[in-house]
This record gives C-alpha cells, structure tokens and sequence, in this order.
C-alpha cells in the first residue's frame, strides 16, 4: 500500500533522514520506534507532503504522491500529527466536520460521524464545546476522530500516547487496534516501544536517520538491543558490563 | 447632550469605516500572524479605482463602487503572491514579511506618483451635501451610507467566516494551518480568500475616504488608524477588529469635538501606547498560549 524507497531528507544542512525505504500493507499495523530525534516525524511529515526529500520517493497504491499535503489527503492518507494539533478555537464537532472537508457525500459523512462518535463517546458528551477545553486524551481521541473522518485508507499517528497518563495510554493503544479494526492500514510512530510493538505487526528501528532494524514486531520485542535501548529491560543474554 | 449624540454619530460612522480596514489587517495577521503594512496602499488604489471609475468610465457609483473593491481584491491576492508567498514558500522569519509589505507600500505609492501624479483630486459630488435633520441631529447622508454599507459588509465578512466551510477553513487555518492542510484543506488558496477579502473590503474604504476628504498617493496612510483599531481591539480577531474601530472612531470625534481637534490624531497613538503597556492582546485579543 505505502512504499517508501530510499528517503533523504534534510532541513538546511542537517540531514534528518538518510535513506530510510519501508512498506506497508493493507490492513497491517506497522510501528517505527526510535529515540527523540530519530526522524519519525520528519518521515511522517515527509510522507504527507510538508517536506521536500531531496532524493528518494513515495508510493501509494504504486503511484507516487504529488507534492501538496491536501492531495495527499485526497488521495487517502490521513495524519495524526504530533502534539494533536486540535482547532481549539473550533467545537468538538467542527473539528470532526473539517475532517470530511474534501467530501461531498454528506450521507457517507453523517455515518462517520456516527461511526468517530460510537468509539469516542467522551467527544459525543463534549461536541459542542471548544476544542481548546478538552483534556490532553480527549484532545488524542479528537485528532483521531478528525482524521478518521478524511475516510483515509492508511493512518500515520505520530506519537498518540505523548504525554498521556499511564491509564489514558492503554486506552489510546486500545483505540489503535479498534481503527484498525474498521479496515484501516496504520502507521504508528512511538517513542513507547513496549506498547507500540504488543500492538504492531511489523516494526522498524530507526535510530539517528536511518532504518537500523526491521521484521515482525514479537522478534523486534524479543530482540536483545532493541530491549536494552528501548524497553529498559536487560535482555538475558546481555553482557554484565556496567 | 445633543452634540454628545451628533459627535457619536459622527464617530459611528467614522469608526465603521475604519472597521472595514481594521478587518484586513486583523484577517491576515490571525493566519499569517504579521501585520500586512500594504494594506495602505490597497486602500489608496481602491480610492483611485473609484475615482476614475466615475470620472473616466463615467460609471454609475454603484458599478464604479464594484469596480473599486474587485479591482483592490485581485491587487491584494497579487500582493500576496509576490511580496509574501515566496517567503511562505522558503519559512522565512516573520521580520522578512513587515519588511516586503513595507517595499510593496512604497513601491504601490510611488507606482501612483509616477503615473497619475501627487495631485488631490476630489470625488465628484454624488450625495447631496446638506445633512438629513433627524429631530435636532444633522446626519451627514455620506455618514448615513457610509455606516450603513459598512455594517452591511462586516455583518457578511462575519457570517461568511461563522457559517461556511471556507470560512470554518479560515479558522483553522488561523489556529494551525499544519494541521489545516491535514484535513484536506488547500491552505494556499485559504490564504489567497483572505487577501482578497480583506482586499475588498478596502476597496470599499478607499473609495469612501476618498469621497469623505479627497484622493492622494498618501491616503493609505489613514490605515495607521485601522491598524491601531486593530490592535487596540485584539490583533486577530474580528469582533475586536470592529470594536476597537467604533470605539476608536467615537473617542476620536468626541476628542475633536470637546478638546480641539489638534488632538484628533494623537488620541489614536495615545491609545495604541495605553493598549501596549496595559493590555497587549487588546480588548478580544488571543492570549499568549492560545496561539502557540
Ligand atoms: N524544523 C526543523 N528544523 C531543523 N531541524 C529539525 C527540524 N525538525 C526536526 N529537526 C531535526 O531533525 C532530526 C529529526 O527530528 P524529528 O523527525 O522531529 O525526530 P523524532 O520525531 O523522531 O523525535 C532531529 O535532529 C531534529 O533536531
Ligand atoms: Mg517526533
């Protein structure tokens, strides 16, 4: 569904990514972790059209992506951006109506809406309140909803579980696997490997720019490097050198 | 308490056109986030584009009035395109765009010098000069439309940007225009809209000024008002925009009226100092972490 070949990126002389290719398929949940600073989101944000690569492409369906992020949009790919990004001058349910922006089967519309609202009651009992009072989570599950609403086929989530409570991030990862269950493709950008990778199918490493590791996300959990670096937990085999 | 109700209404209709400038400003700064100093010179063509609509073309003030403000919303969206979307383009820093709308004024200004000359030139008389008695009030009839298309127009601008989906786009495009983008908005053409909104509503302020007093290159200078209403109502926001300009429009004719109208102008700057120091959202302005 998505290919990513080859990807640089750079902002001014810094380059942030440095030939980083990966795919996903329909219907799979793939995750990317990496630290703060690895390039995730510059790969999102490259994948929706905010950034120019220098070298490398794109592919959607096997057709390359043109350049503005409103095509991109149309041509479904939805974006759950860092930091959530709500319209907090907005209601709740302008927000999820700026969703359907490109849309114009206002049945299909209407359903969606019905279909954001089913799995986020909390932003049904809040439609009509500006965007800017919701909580941090309630703010995660309306970025979501927005999204969702833009009917794209894959997902890109950057970091959903960012400064959520312990409590509030399990529901968040629930919600992945609930998007996903309404035949949606999912790529899901986390610094929160454990929970990322319960989660996911398939996983990358991407560590200062480049893909360092990949293959199904139980291996990558499994793997000893990965679980020192980003799941905290001493692998078994792991040297004793302090 | 007679004059007290003639100064008011003499500063209404004064402030509703300053509204229709302060507007502008207040729509591109809420999404652009700088103050478009070329709005002046807008303002100044749409007065010229009136002028010798009825003039030249000998138009009907109505076509020579549609005239004015299509032709200053096609020069705003120019504007836009070649003073500052080159720097959107490349993320230039705030500063780079005061000063390529400080070059675009200069530059619409001397365009104007150079080929229609520095003359004052008056507006033929369209309204009849003597005032409608009103029990003891003398409304000027120029006041009268003047108030009454103003308020015509903003009431539009502000249903427009409450009930449509552009308008809902423009909103959030003022809040994050990332984020915008990601709903499938084309955040180019939202910026274009707003240009040529407020390019319109310009024009319109430009052909009135130019009616009230005369036409000169310098008649853009007038926006340093608008702005100041701008500010001192809250940059960014549009019932601010409106508020502080009738209230700027009223104090100043009450200034005029009971002090000396040697005091006119400096009341403006007066206030805009006042607003810095004490208040620098203005009166409905966002606060800092409203607009990250
Ligand atoms: N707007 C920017 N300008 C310059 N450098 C940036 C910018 N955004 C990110 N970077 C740099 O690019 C690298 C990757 O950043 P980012 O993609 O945000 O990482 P991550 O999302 O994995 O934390 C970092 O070194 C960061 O400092
Ligand atoms: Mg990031």
């Amino acid at each position: 569904m998505l290919s990513v070949r080859d990807l640089y990126v750079s902002y001014g002389g810094i380059r942030a990514l440095k030939g980083v290719s990966l795919e996903v398929n329909k219907g799979e949940i793939v995750t990317i972790i990496g630290a703060n600073g690895a390039g995730k989101s510059t790969l999102l944000n490259t994948i929706s059209g905010f950034l120019k690569p220098q070298k490398g492409e794109v592919l959607f369906n096997g057709l390359r992506l043109g350049r503005q992020p409103a095509k991109i949009v149309k041509a479904g790919i939805c974006h759950v951006p860092e930091g959530r990004l709500v319209f907090a001058n907005l209601t709740v349910h302008d927000n999820l109506v700026l969703g359907a922006y490109l849309r114009r089967d206002r049945k299909a519309i209407a359903e969606d809406l019905d279909k954001v609202y089913g799995l986020f009651p909390r932003l049904k009992e809040r439609m009509r309140q500006p965007a800017g009072t919701l909580s941090g989570g309630e703010q995660q599950m309306l970025a979501m909803g927005r999204a969702l609403m833009t009917n794209g086929d894959l997902v890109l989530m950057d970091e959903p579980s960012l400064g959520l409570a312990p409590l509030l991030v399990q529901t968040v990862f629930d919600i992945i696997e609930e998007i996903r269950g309404l035949g949606k493709t999912i790529l899901l950008v986390e610094q929160n490997a454990f929970k990322a990778l319960h989660v996911a199918d398939r996983a990358y490493v991407l560590e200062q720019g480049r893909i360092v590791k990949e293959g199904r996300a139980c291996d990558i959990a499994n793997d000893p490097a990965v679980r020192d670096a980003y799941l905290g937990t001493k692998s078994k085999g792991g040297g004793g050198v302090a | 308490m007679n004059q007290l109700l003639q100064q008011l209404v003499n500063g209404l209709s004064i402030g509703s056109v300053y509204a229709l400038m302060a507007v502008g400003y207040s729509l591109v700064y809420s999404i652009m986030n700088f103050s478009n100093f070329a709005h002046g010179g807008v303002i100044m063509l749409g007065a010229y584009f009136g002028f010798f609509g009825l003039t030249l073309l000998k138009l009907p003030f109505a076509a020579a009035f549609i005239l004015a403000s299509v032709g200053t919303a096609v020069l705003a969206t120019l504007i836009e395109r070649v003073a500052y979307k080159p720097l959107r383009d490349r993320k230039a820093p705030f500063l780079y765009f005061i000063i390529s709308a400080m070059g675009a004024s200069i530059l619409l200004e001397n365009v104007v010098i150079a080929t229609i000359g520095p003359t004052f030139r008056t507006y033929p008389e369209i309204f009849a000069r003597e005032p409608i008695a009103l029990g003891s009030l003398a409304i000027g009839r120029l006041d009268l439309i003047m108030f009454f298309v103003s308020a015509f127009c903003l009431a539009c601008l502000i249903l427009f940007i409450d009930k449509t989906r552009i308008g809902k786009a423009i909103q959030a495009s003022a809040y994050n225009m990332k984020a915008c983008a990601l709903m499938g908005v084309n955040t180019d053409l939202v910026v274009l809209i707003v240009f040529a909104l407020g390019g319109f509503l310009a024009g319109i302020a430009g052909v009135f000024f130019g009616m009230k007093y005369t036409v000169y290159p310098q008649i853009g200078n007038i926006t340093t008002k608008s702005f100041i209403a701008a500010v001192f109502g809250g940059l960014g926001s549009l019932p601010g925009a409106v508020i502080g300009s009738v209230l700027l429009g009223v104090i100043e004719t009450l200034v005029a009226g009971y002090l000396s109208s040697q005091f006119r102008d400096l009341i403006a700057f007066v206030i805009l100092i006042g607003v810095l120091i004490v208040r620098p959202t203005g009166i409905m302005g966002k606060t800092a972490e409203d607009k990250a």
